[in-house]
């Protein structure tokens, strides 16, 4: 049998151009290299053929199968690499990822955080206390006097247990975070800085700017020799880190009873126009209050300070209503 | 309160412009809180702080400024006044409540209008015109900040003054024609039959001084300030008077008022004193205290450096008497009126806000290393506030005040609670005892606001007659995890709420194997689906689903709610973190299935504790890979569940004998104890 084997190649040559995929390219392997294929059919020839004729025809088969094997070969990558250009183009990469929600932590906690972590950074350490007290941490240790009408009714919640130290007294709700301060030098000597956060009450009605419960930020540093001028370095620096550099800050005069001098610290965002905000209260521990704790007269002096959480984040994220803050709105929590 | 600048300067004088003073004196402690224009006038308003009484008039005002801007201050001039020799008839009988009381009889004197530089003034303070007699008393109690009251003699029973305790039920009309009921807390000045007037608050309508008065009776007086504050707090009613003496009023000034309002009626409405008394409870000079403090010392404490000039010229403007000596050593005695001076801190505190604390210099402290440490639960709260986050929930800060009916709707009403004595309304009349009424009123609040997926926290406080718990409460309800491929989104339930406490629980390294869950029967839980946290045996708290009836309570309509509390602080105190390093096996691991059929009230715990004694120390992981209910079980009292064991020695890899004999015998005691059949 004759076999034309330039145009067998040009044949297969030809087919191979539309081979797009794993069936095509496998039909094409059965007709030349299957069983029943050409190339087998080519080897059994050989068997009938001439002595003269052997060597050429073997030599022409081998280099025919050579070749179809070298198509396949090069068809397997092309086809492989179309299915994987078709599986690409098959996800839609703009549709919705799937994760696990991550929740939020309150605003007045990482605000809280956030003013600790300062503190912290420069060396204080944060402490806490009770909310229910008694009248002499929250008021007579502060030099608070005993008829000062922050006492009445009007102006703190007292709650129906006694004082175990004085049986007469009721337990109240703090009204302040400053008797932690109280509680903190009772049990330790200076140096001592510490910053405490925590609630408080006052017996406010509730509107945008009022809530019977709050929460604020108290400082405490007491050392051998601490200045005035500690007082203002360190608040400066604490309120540039927090508001930033670019805010105007002025510490104005007031009274506290548990400081003295005392201040209130005001901060304006605005270039040239005046518009102050009060941020917090500040001042040089009363030698009263060290008196109150036992410690001896002269020989320490402090700085402290307060403010209040709700207020600071009221300003610095623009909530104009406190409540926001205790309706616990998904939509408000999930802001922060 | 407010300040007339055109009244201030009769005082100083002030050359700089109204906002330029505002803030000098805003620096100085006396905050300006408002400008306005009033006529030609400007009035400030300003806060005046509770240790500063002094300030609570144009007096006081204008020596502050006069310190501040370095100005002679100029008081008003008092012409003599030639006292009659009858005595007024002044009987003091609360001897604690007046220390002083000094009266004045005038006759003959002529009822008509103030002088108008004088009217100007006090209308400048929003005051209006009554009579020359009362504004001149306004005039003074505004000028020296003394309140002073003038009465009709002739109305007087018996011409007599008593101050006394006014009687349980005794009735006044006041000025402003309102009968008020007074009870014997209440100072009052009588005459021999009625109150004529609440001491120190307001005149009474009878006696006052009208057209048609003839001849007045002046007072001039100390009052209690806590008897005063009590009593206008107690009938609601305050004025400008019992504003001055709940802050206290200077005691020699009762008299210099007294002689500058005489000198004003002479003057202006004509007539004779004949009668006068100047009744004192006891001779009170004032405390003459001397405050002796070096120049250093101020200097140290404020970082200047003054000079000795400086600081006694600010002592000479605030009307303080300062020596000094050549060690520049300042003796130094305030003024009676300035009874928040005691100590050297007082005295650095005048220096400093008069030079203004903005002029004073600032550095940082040195803060040294204390003794105190960070405590162990603030560190543990934040893991568990963190982990909690992690898994999706929100953190809530709610109120910690609530009411009964919040306890009746949450079948809490038994619970012991601490009541709040003075609560500002009945909806916050007690502290909460426990967090879930706060959170079901944040899951009602949220779903009315169409929220309906909820996961939130509160680590947060509950208090009871014993004291206040930190506390953990988790509530969930709707869907947690949306995922659009899956045709059913599964709402929360019991095993998440669970497998989030046991995070918790983990994170603050608390081993699992201490932590076990009881079912229990807790009020507000659905029966079935309801049990208690124990650690170690002990009940730190409860898990489980909300119950129906409780869900109606609080309007949650809808939904299954899923709630957990947990005791912190015994979590707290029990937690302890020892971490040592556990080598990794290198040993590879074997898994096999275990497919069993089992009763249905065979629980997981039991089938664990039996799997884990059974394991001969190679049981590395046993973990629940399904749970079924259905048709291809042997009976309807059986569950299928699908468990895989992973066995791993950490002695060598472990034959394919060694692990079927352990697994074997794990089934065999499943089916002995429990009755399981394999499948």
């Amino acid at each position: 049998m004759e076999w034309d084997f330039q145009s067998i190649r040009q044949e297969a040559q030809k087919e191979a151009i539309s081979i797009s995929d794993q069936t095509s390219l496998e039909s094409f392997r059965i007709k030349y290299l299957g069983k029943k294929g050409l190339i087998p059919q080519v080897y059994s020839s050989l068997a009938t053929a001439s002595k003269e004729e052997k060597p050429l025809l073997g030599k022409n088969v081998n280099e025919l199968k050579n070749f179809i094997s070298g198509l396949i070969e090069e068809k397997k990558q092309s086809v492989k690499d179309s299915i994987k250009q078709a599986s690409k183009s098959n996800i839609d990469v703009t549709l919705p990822g799937v994760a696990s929600d991550i929740g939020h932590s309150h605003l007045l906690t990482q605000t809280m955080e956030e003013i600790c972590g300062l503190f912290e950074k420069l060396g204080f350490i944060v402490q806490e206390g009770p909310e229910i007290e008694t009248e002499f941490n929250n008021f007579d240790a502060l030099n608070i006097p005993s008829n000062h009408p922050s006492r009445d009714g009007f102006d703190t919640f007292y709650v129906d247990k006694s004082d175990p130290d004085d049986k007469d007294k009721k337990l109240l709700l703090r009204s302040q975070t400053s008797p932690v301060q109280i509680r903190v030098m009772k049990a330790n000597k200076p140096p001592l800085a510490v910053v405490v956060p925590g609630k408080v009450y006052r017996p406010d009605a509730v509107d945008a700017s009022h809530s019977f419960m709050f929460h604020q930020i108290e400082g405490l540093l007491v050392d051998k020799d601490v200045k005035f001028s500690h007082l203002k370095g360190l608040l400066t620096t604490f309120c540039k880190r927090f508001f930033g550099d670019k805010i105007k800050m002025r510490f104005r005069p007031h009274f506290f009873p548990f400081t003295e001098p005392s201040a209130e610290i005001d901060i304006s965002w605005e270039q040239g126009k005046k518009d102050w905000l009060e941020i917090m209260g500040c001042g040089m521990v009363h030698p009263q209050v060290f008196k109150a704790v036992g410690y001896p007269k002269g020989k320490y002096t402090g700085l402290a300070f307060g403010l209040g959480v709700e207020r600071i984040a009221m300003l610095r994220y623009g909530i104009r209503d406190i409540r926001l803050f205790y309706e616990n709105d998904k939509r408000f929590l999930e802001q922060f | 309160m407010k300040i007339s600048l055109r009244w201030i300067k009769d005082y100083v004088e002030v050359q700089i412009p109204p906002g330029s003073l505002a803030d000098r004196l805003t620096m100085a402690g006396l905050e300006v809180e408002d400008i306005s224009s009033v006529g030609d006038d400007t009035v400030f308003t300003i806060e005046i702080t509770p240790n500063r009484p002094d300030c609570l008039n144009m007096i006081g005002i204008a020596r502050e400024i006069s310190a501040v801007l370095n100005k002679d201050l100029i008081l008003p001039k008092i012409g003599k006044i030639s006292k009659a020799d009858a005595k007024c008839e002044i009987k003091i009988e609360d001897k604690k409540g007046c220390l002083r009381y000094i009266g004045t009889v005038i006759e003959n004197i002529s009822i008509k209008q103030a002088p108008k530089e004088m009217l100007k003034r006090i209308n400048s303070l929003g005051l209006r015109a009554i009579n020359n007699i009362v504004d001149i008393t306004n005039f003074c109690l505004l000028e020296t900040g003394q309140p002073l009251h003038a009465f009709d003699y002739d109305k007087l029973a018996g011409g007599k003054i008593f101050v006394r305790r006014a009687k349980e039920g005794e009735k006044i009309v006041t000025i402003d024609d309102v009968e008020r009921v007074l009870d014997t807390s209440i100072l009052v000045i009588a005459d021999e039959e009625k109150p004529v007037a609440i001491a120190g608050i307001m005149g009474g309508k009878v006696t006052e001084v009208t057209s048609a008065t003839k001849k007045i009776l002046l007072e001039s007086a100390y009052f209690d300030p806590i008897l005063i504050r009590k009593a206008s707090r107690k009938l609601g009613l305050s004025s400008d008077s019992s504003y001055r003496f709940e802050r206290g009023v200077d005691y020699p000034t009762v008299e210099k008022c007294s002689n500058r309002a005489l000198s004003l009626i002479l003057k202006e409405a004509g007539g004779k004193i004949v009668k006068s008394s100047d009744v004192k409870v006891s001779d009170r000079k004032a405390e003459e205290k001397e405050i002796v403090i070096e120049k250093e010392t101020i200097d140290s404490f404020l970082g200047t450096e003054t000079s000795v000039a400086e600081i006694k010229n600010i002592f000479d403007k605030l009307g303080f008497n300062v020596k000094v000596d050549k060690k520049k050593i300042f003796t130094i005695v305030p003024p009676s009126f300035r009874s928040d001076i005691v100590q050297e801190v007082d005295i650095i505190e005048e220096v400093a806000r008069i030079i203004g604390y903005d002029n004073l210099p600032l550095s940082m402290p040195s803060i040294k290393v204390s003794s105190i440490a960070e405590s162990k639960e603030i560190k543990l709260r934040k893991k568990v506030k963190q982990i909690l986050i992690s898994q999706g929930c929100s953190e809530t800060v709610t109120y910690t005040m609530i009411n009964q009916k919040h306890l009746n709707d949450s079948k809490l009403s038994d619970i012991e609670k601490l009541k709040i004595l003075n609560p500002l309304s009945q909806d916050q009349e007690m502290m909460r005892p426990s967090l879930l009424p706060s959170m079901l009123s944040r899951v009602q609040f949220n779903m009315n606001r169409g929220q309906k997926d909820l996961s939130f926290f509160e680590v947060g406080k509950i208090y009871t007659k014993k004291g206040e718990k930190e506390t953990l409460a988790v509530i969930m309800t709707g869907v947690a995890l949306r995922d659009w491929r899956k045709l059913k989104q599964n709402n929360v339930d019991f095993i998440d709420i669970k497998g989030i406490v046991g995070k918790v629980l983990s994170g603050i390294d608390i081993k699992d194997s201490d932590v076990s869950y009881k079912i229990s029967e807790v009020s507000f839980f659905e029966e079935e689906v309801s049990a208690q946290i124990l650690l170690k045996g002990k009940r730190i708290g409860s898990v489980g689903q909300i119950c129906g009836e409780v869900l109606d309570s609080w309007d949650i309509k809808g939904a299954s709610v899923i709630f957990a509390e947990v005791d912190l602080e015994s979590v707290y105190s029990y937690s302890f973190s020892k971490k040592h390093y556990s080598p990794i096996i290198e040993y590879p691991l074997v898994t096999r299935d275990i497919s069993l059929a089992i009763k249905k009230e065979t629980t997981f715990d039991e089938i664990m504790n039996i799997v884990f004694s059974d394991s001969n120390d190679i049981m590395n992981n046993f973990n629940l890979i399904e749970e079924y209910l259905g048709e291809n079980l042997p009976g309807t009292e059986y569950k299928g569940i699908v468990c895989s064991c992973k066995y791993q020695s950490n002695k060598g890899t472990l034959t394919e004998e060694a692990v079927t004999e352990v697994h074997e015998r794990i089934c065999q005691s499943l089916i002995d104890k429990l009755g399981a059949i394999r499948r």
